[in-house]
């Protein structure tokens, strides 16, 4: 029997290892440390899904809840933190350069850190995992030198140091007001958080951690880094650490603060990036900075429909959060290559057809083209806004409408440019082998998830059922109160 | 006596965050900036020590020796230890970035690096400035390296 927190801790362990492997004996074990580690941490978590009876919850050092560490283990929680090791081995930075071990180190790093993030059961441990992710991502964005990213880098810390501030000062008024940072234990007291302190602590709270999840007012760091950023550590910012941030905000959310008006802030912040986004997407000239713009939009989205109330909000939360994942990392792996003015990328399609192909078939996903998965998660959105139509949710159903429509203005601009007569003076490079496959494994993942459309659906309803699940929660957490396992 | 004392300490707390808040958003000098942030970061910090101090008690150190006296709350100051560890490393990295930068564009102005950036990503994508009136068209008049740097000595 494996303890699940492994898959939290054995990254951080090879993260401090992998240095010590550029010189002596351990050279040869450098280039496998990471891969070996990420896929034993995806078989823990795989294996802690199938074996044991979810939920239940590992006291971290034997520290009984509320006063210890907990680890909260739930479908939701492991498809999320099995979401990290897999995505980070597509994404795996595998060069040969000098300053590769560097980067794997802090890859690893990000990853142990991301799941930690996804297990973790008490605001303590998510605030100091959010800050290793972020420190490590810092490390990413300036990994290969280029000075754009510098820039990039210093704005993108000052945004999340900021945040962070702003984020502490909630934890301490939640926790002036209740005494304790166990996420079940405020579930239970969350009755005295539903007054206008309470309101404010949950708004820094999404101020603090929307930093990462490119939440609305936060997110000006997005297309400065992801531009200057070598596109594999995009995909892995975009795709994967954007998704666990907003994890986070929905477990405080779902957990803590279930009341109305907390809602009705996160449906206004999405209804705002969805606006911002698509338009400032639609305006940019170059393929890096669509893409980043394009996912503050879809984020947007995420926002929208993790405001839902009950079920259905999860549902749709979690369907359209974990296509933007398998979505625009691919996308950005595709733009690896070609990251310059969609312009310059006359005739794509004639050097790399298999690379102009997956991109359409992603566009056409992320537009929501019926029997792909985009359709589904924008279907259950709007479903669900549709069904408790109130005047903002309404609002809210317009904006991503026509955020689709621009969606699909700017992203068949590019697939309409791709496939036009190749321009003689200008010469497309083609797609890397290695960026190739790990597109090709991300569309073979969304051609699956289509055609496995109904048991895919009869799990999230299971999921979804055990995460709104508050008082199951509470139970496992607090009530139990087994020994470390 | 304590409830007064208590009251200036969540002032000055409240009021280093707003200092320091303020200072981030509005000054442009990177190095400002990184200060600005190394006072944000003490007010926070303060607010989370003040949500779990007792006037009354020790600090929470288990001797085994006396019992029965009152502790003070060690999960806030738990979790502020970690977080002075967390700014402190954000700063020094905070630095080191903008060592790079001053190396780099040869300026400490957060407005003109992220002109310069901009450039750069610009010029790396391929994409002709046309928003800019300013900026000419063809190649830079001057050698772009010296301009930047005698503008980046006046911030200093």
């Amino acid at each position: 029997m494996t303890d699940v927190s492994l898959a939290a801790v054995l990254p951080l362990l090879g993260a401090f290892v992998l240095p010590l492997t550029r010189h002596g004996i351990l050279r040869p074990l450098g280039p496998v440390i990471g891969p070996i580690l990420l896929a034993a941490c995806a078989l823990i978590l795989f294996a802690a899904w199938s074996a044991y009876d979810v939920p239940y919850a590992v006291a971290l050092g034997s520290f009984a809840p509320p006063m210890g560490i907990t680890f909260y283990i739930d479908d939701l929680a492991l498809l999320f933190a099995l979401a990290v090791p897999l995505t980070t081995l597509v994404l795996w930075p595998g060069e040969s350069d000098p300053a590769a071990t560097g980067r794997q180190s802090l890859t690893l790093l990000l990853a142990g850190s991301l799941t930690g993030l996804a297990l973790s059961g008490d605001l303590f441990n998510v605030y100091v995992f959010y800050e290793l992710a972020a420190v490590a991502s810092y490390g990413l964005v300036v990994g290969d030198g280029r000075s754009p990213a510098y820039v990039a880098a210093f704005r993108y810390l000052m945004i999340s140091a900021l945040g962070s501030v702003v984020g502490l000062i909630g934890i301490a008024i939640i926790y002036f007001k209740t005494g304790t940072l166990n996420l079940a234990d405020l579930s239970t007291l969350s009755g005295e958080l539903a007054d206008p302190q309470g309101m404010a602590a949950f708004a820094m709270l999404v101020i603090g951690f929307g930093v990462k999840a490119e939440a609305f007012p936060v997110n000006g760091w997005v297309p400065e880094v992801y531009g200057a950023v070598g596109k594999r550590v995009a995909a892995l910012l975009a795709g994967l650490a954007s998704k666990l941030a907003v994890l986070v905000i929905v477990r405080i959310l779902i957990l803590v603060f279930p009341h109305d008006e907390t809602r009705q802030l996160l449906l206004v912040l999405g209804i705002l990036g969805v606006a911002v986004g698509e338009l400032a997407a639609w305006q940019a000239r170059d393929i890096p900075r669509m893409l980043a713009w394009s996912s503050i939009g879809q984020l947007g989205v995420v926002f929208v429909a993790f405001s839902l109330p009950g079920k259905a909000g999860v549902i749709a939360g979690v369907t359209v959060a974990m296509h933007h994942l398998v979505v625009k990392s691919a996308l950005f792996l595709l733009a690896d290559r070609w990251d310059r003015a969609i312009e310059s990328l006359k005739g794509a399609a004639s050097t790399s057809r298999i690379g102009a192909a997956l991109f359409v078939l992603f566009s056409l996903s992320l537009l929501g083209l019926p029997p792909l998965p985009g359709f589904w998660s924008k279907f259950l959105v709007l479903g669900g806004l549709a069904a408790s139509a109130s005047p903002l949710q309404l609002l809210a159903m317009g904006t991503i409408l026509a955020g689709t429509v621009i969606e699909g203005a700017y992203l068949l601009r590019v697939v309409v440019t791709f496939y036009a007569r190749p321009d003689a003076a200008v010469r497309v490079p083609g797609q890397r082998a290695g960026n190739l496959l790990g597109a090709g494994l991300f569309a073979l993942v969304l051609l699956t998830a289509a055609v496995m459309i109904n048991p895919l659906w009869q799990g999230l309803e299971v999921l979804a059922e055990r995460a709104v699940d508050t008082n199951g929660y509470q139970h496992t957490v607090l009530g139990d109160r087994e020994a470390g396992r | 006596m304590s409830t007064s004392v208590g009251l200036v300490f969540f002032i000055g707390a409240i009021g280093l965050c707003v200092i320091g808040i303020t200072g981030i958003v509005l000054s442009r000098h990177l190095f400002r900036m990184v200060l600005a942030l190394a006072i944000a970061e003490a007010g926070a910090n303060l607010l989370l020590i003040l949500a779990g101090y007792r006037w009354d008690a020790v600090a929470p150190i288990f001797t085994g020796t006396a019992g029965g006296q009152a502790m003070v709350d060690p999960v806030p100051q738990a979790m502020v230890l970690t977080a002075i560890v967390i700014g402190v490393g954000v700063q020094a990295l905070a630095l080191s970035l903008v060592i790079r930068i001053k190396e780099r564009y040869g300026t400490l102005d957060m407005q003109e690096a992220r002109q310069c950036m901009q450039d750069d990503l610009d010029d790396a994508g391929g994409v002709t400035p046309s928003r800019s009136r300013e900026r000419p068209a063809g190649e830079r008049p001057i050698p772009a390296p010296t301009v930047l740097n005698s503008t980046g000595g006046q911030h200093d």
